[in-house]
């Protein structure tokens, strides 16, 4: 039994969606699990049940909400997809300045507003029953879960933080560089792919369910940082859940 | 005195550079050959391509062999779901060698053995441990090294082959047959050299130790249950399981199935874990046994040094200082258990177990030969001793054993000795090809040596034969360094050829000086010598000391003393007023072994120097 699927975009760059449709070599097997019947990005129509939907983006203002609310009626089964439907993403940035003045230095004074508010993430508006983290996602991680909800598994993230994978990889530790890393308190699952290319973890896919704040705080005082340093790391992604604050 | 000749029947061949690449090369025809090579800057173990790109000379940073004994994601069947299930066998390990492993990872392997072969054996670990050829290398440990205390900075087993550096070449070990037909095969030329005698193996110096020996840790720790550090660096630990990940020894892990995405078939999967994670220990209802990290921290100490050592008499901890040397947190077992250690203080069982054959560690300040095979070794020890001359030292070079020496230098200032070695077997070799700054194990002094205060206002004869000069001349320069306290002070030495007198330098300066009285024969004669022919007893026939104040120490070949001995006393020296020197090959200096007993005698304890009246009945001693 192929799952009827959609996938939804709000506010976002369309980053994951486009790592999905990136997954060419899976794609054939990938349609022997699913029937895309909506997606905006590569075809029209829709509007009929869903046995899953994959909702990319935060959520902003009543119009997005009400939008979000009509695909969780119609889906029995609804995924986050990426961070900014996850936790917010960087969309929480928004938080640390005045929305009107943002929107007109974005896109100039006078233009129509498209989406007031806040933004928050889709599970602080509807029940999510699943999530793919990071920004963007992880295409292996989306196929994953989606194999889990197709036989009916929960879909389970690691519970355990990037240093892992950086040792798996044999990676140096970006401390030993000199840098700033927030792979010790974030959720792993995407092969440490940013140490790995040389940059540090800026802690795109959240934190881990269990971060030892006390002691990551205590090595990054040790490490000379100040906490704004610290804020600073933390607030692209994590603003709400650092509890460095 | 002499040593066995014992080298376990291992082969050292020796090798260049340009030899372990050609040998790496024509492995790479018949095997998967892994290494420490450079990734952008990292050192990894890894598999090669090239063999240009094997480090030999790597820093301990790089993952273990665990990573290809017991891999991560490790398929353990296959499942095939097309209308009925279908299970498959996992494809065999393919042929690989570990080529460049330091002793510390060999002796993990040990580890992984003792646990995974326990019980119903781990097949899929076996096979890949069969299909592997174990290259050990030697190493240099850095800051975060602690193998010294584990004992795991040498390996004498658990390799095919091993390769020792010395100099600008090395010296490959034969472990194994397996080794050995490795060489015959793919290093032909190397294979076919002749072997060499096994190198003197340095003990390691790591700047961190244990301040107790190992086997104080599991009573430590049994004790420590409670103890406030484990909820110290539970607040510390960051829960990343960077130390049992990387640990050459952890092998905890969870099961997985990997579907394929077509859904048709899939693998279980084993997947490393740690006991560092939330959710290792789940108990029903999702709650969490060990749900601290202070509780987790103690359970991985209690793991390595407690648990493991109960079962298999070996710490599942090889001092590699991979936890320490990547933790994020700086969470070092040493700083733990030596604080612990401290804290309990020396427990009042007395010293530890063993310690009377544990070595201290000596340098060598300087090596000259003094001809015929012979060299002249000055050692500087740890701690000043005081000694008699006549006395003797262990010496160990770990990995060949441990042998006697007679001190030939006079106590002086205790902190420093001289011996003479006679190149014979594989460790007195070893000990020939020391260069000052290398260092020995050496225990002693032991033994009873000349009496000093009966000799003192009495003329002194020494009589020498062969190698026997060794002890007398840590008398002789005893003697003169208290010239006064003694009558006149003859020697008589006798050696097979002109040129195999011991101590040349030494002999022309006495005869020069006038403080004593040196004769010299030789056996074999050759120009110039134009001194007597004949051995010692020549010269005794001629002498000419007052019998009633004289005291004799004799020392030499035990013929030498069958015949000396009845010319001394049939001049009139009583019996009780001959010392011999009787030396014998023992192994414990304790008076334990019973390898050194002469009838009823212990020689290491009542000799080496023993008084001609207290042997002249024993058989063993003088007549045979």
């Amino acid at each position: 039994m192929k799952l009827r699927a959609g996938f939804f975009d709000f506010t976002g760059c369309e980053g994951c969606q486009l790592t999905v449709l990136n997954l060419e070599d899976e794609f054939l097997d990938l349609a022997g699990l699913i029937d895309v019947v909506e997606f905006r990005e590569v075809m029209t129509g829709g509007g009929g049940d869903l046995d899953v939907a994959f909702v990319e983006g935060s959520i902003c203002g009543p119009d997005q909400e009400a939008r979000l609310k009509d695909i969780r009626r119609r889906s029995r089964l609804l995924v986050a997809l990426g961070a900014c439907a996850d936790t917010t993403g960087i969309n929480i940035l928004v938080r640390l300045q005045d929305p009107e003045v943002l929107h007109g230095r974005v896109y100039g004074p006078g233009a129509p507003v498209r989406a007031r508010g806040h933004p928050r993430a889709v599970g602080d508006v509807v029940p999510v029953d699943a999530r793919v983290p990071g920004c963007p996602v992880d295409g292996g991680e989306f196929l994953r879960v989606l194999q889990a909800l197709a036989v009916g598994r929960t879909p389970e993230l690691p519970a355990h933080p990037v240093c892992v994978e950086c040792k798996l990889a044999e990676l140096p530790c970006v401390f030993d560089e000199g840098e700033m890393c927030l792979g010790p308190v974030v959720r792993a699952g995407c092969g440490a792919r940013c140490p790995e290319g040389g940059d540090r973890c800026r802690g795109c896919r959240g934190l881990v369910d269990n971060p030892r704040s006390s002691s990551y705080r205590r090595v990054l005082e040790e490490h000379g940082l100040t906490e704004d340093d610290m804020l600073a790391e933390f607030r692209l992604f994590n603003l709400d859940g650092g509890g460095e604050r | 005195m002499g040593e066995r000749r014992d080298d376990g029947g291992s082969l050292w061949l020796p090798a260049t550079e340009v030899d372990v690449h050609r040998f790496v090369r024509a492995l790479m025809s018949a095997y998967e050959v892994v290494g420490a090579r450079e990734r952008r800057g990292r050192l990894i173990l890894e598999r090669l391509d090239d063999p240009s790109d094997l480090r030999l000379a790597y820093p301990p940073r790089v993952h273990s062999p665990k990573k290809f004994l017991f891999p991560n994601w490790e398929k353990l069947f296959r499942f095939r779901l097309e209308g009925t299930v279908r299970l498959e066998a996992e494809h065999a390990a393919p042929p690989r060698v570990l080529f460049g492993l330091h002793p510390c990872d060999l002796h993990a392997v040990r580890i992984l053995d003792d646990c995974l072969f326990d019980g119903q054996p781990d097949s899929a670990y076996r096979a890949k441990r069969e299909a592997t050829v174990l290259v050990g290398v030697d190493c240099e440990p850095d800051d975060h090294c602690f193998c010294t205390s584990m004992g795991t900075d040498r390996v004498a087993t658990g390799f095919d082959l091993f390769l020792h550096r010395d100099a600008d070449r090395y010296l490959v070990q034969v472990g194994t047959p397996r080794g050995r037909g490795l060489l015959d095969r793919f290093a032909p030329g190397l294979a076919g050299r002749p072997g060499e005698p096994p190198l003197p193996l340095q003990p390691k110096r790591t700047r961190k130790r244990l301040v107790q020996p190992v086997e104080a840790l599991a009573s430590l720790l049994e004790e420590g249950y409670e103890h406030p550090i484990w909820n110290e660096i539970g607040d510390r630990c960051l829960g990343c399981g960077t130390c049992t990940l990387l640990c050459p020894s952890c092998y905890c892990f969870t099961v997985e199935d990997r579907l394929h995405l077509d859904l048709a078939g899939g693998e279980r999967v084993r997947v490393w874990d740690s006991c560092q994670f939330d959710q290792f220990v789940q108990l029903s209802g999702g709650r969490e046994a060990r749900a601290n990290q202070a509780d987790r921290q103690r359970h991985r100490f209690f793991r390595k040094y407690k648990y493991l050592w109960e079962r298999y008499r070996r710490t599942a901890c090889v001092g590699c200082g991979r936890c320490s040397r990547e933790c994020l947190a700086g969470i070092d077992p040493v700083e733990v258990l030596n604080r612990l250690l401290e804290e309990r203080g020396v427990p009042g069982a007395g010293p530890p177990p063993g310690g009377e054959y544990r070595p201290d560690l000596a340098e060598l300040v300087s090596a000259e030969p003094l001809g015929q095979g012979v060299k002249r070794l000055r050692l500087r020890l740890p701690r000043p001793v005081s000694f008699d001359p006549g006395t003797f030292l262990t010496v160990s070079v770990f990995g060949l054993g441990e042998a006697p020496f007679t001190i030939a230098s006079a106590p002086g200032d205790g902190a420093h000795l001289e011996l003479a070695v006679a190149a014979r077997g594989s460790l007195t070799q070893t000990l020939h090809r020391l260069r000052p700054g290398d260092v020995v194990g050496v225990r002693g002094p032991f033994g009873t040596g000349f009496p000093l205060d009966e000799m003192a206002g009495r003329d002194v004869l020494l009589v020498a034969g062969g190698l026997g000069m060794v002890i007398l001349r840590s008398l002789l320069m005893t003697l003169l360094a208290r010239r006064r306290d003694f009558g006149r002070v003859v020697l008589l030495y006798g050696a097979r050829s002109p040129g195999a007198f011991l101590f040349q330098d030494d002999l022309r300066r006495w005869r020069g000086g006038g403080a004593l009285d040196v004769r010299l024969a030789v056996e074999e004669p050759s120009a110039p010598w134009c001194g007597p022919r004949g051995n010692v007893t020549r010269l005794l026939r001629r002498l000419d000391l007052d019998p009633g104040r004289t005291v004799a120490a004799v020392s030499g070949p035990a013929d030498m003393y069958r015949f000396t001995t009845p010319l001394l006393t049939g001049l009139g020296i009583p019996p009780e007023r001959v010392f011999l020197n009787l030396e014998r090959r023992m192994k414990c200096g304790l008076g334990k072994c019973g390898k050194c007993r002469i009838d009823d005698l212990c020689v290491c304890e009542a000799g080496p120097v023993v008084r001609y009246s207290r042997v002249r009945d024993l058989k063993e001693a003088v007549e045979r």
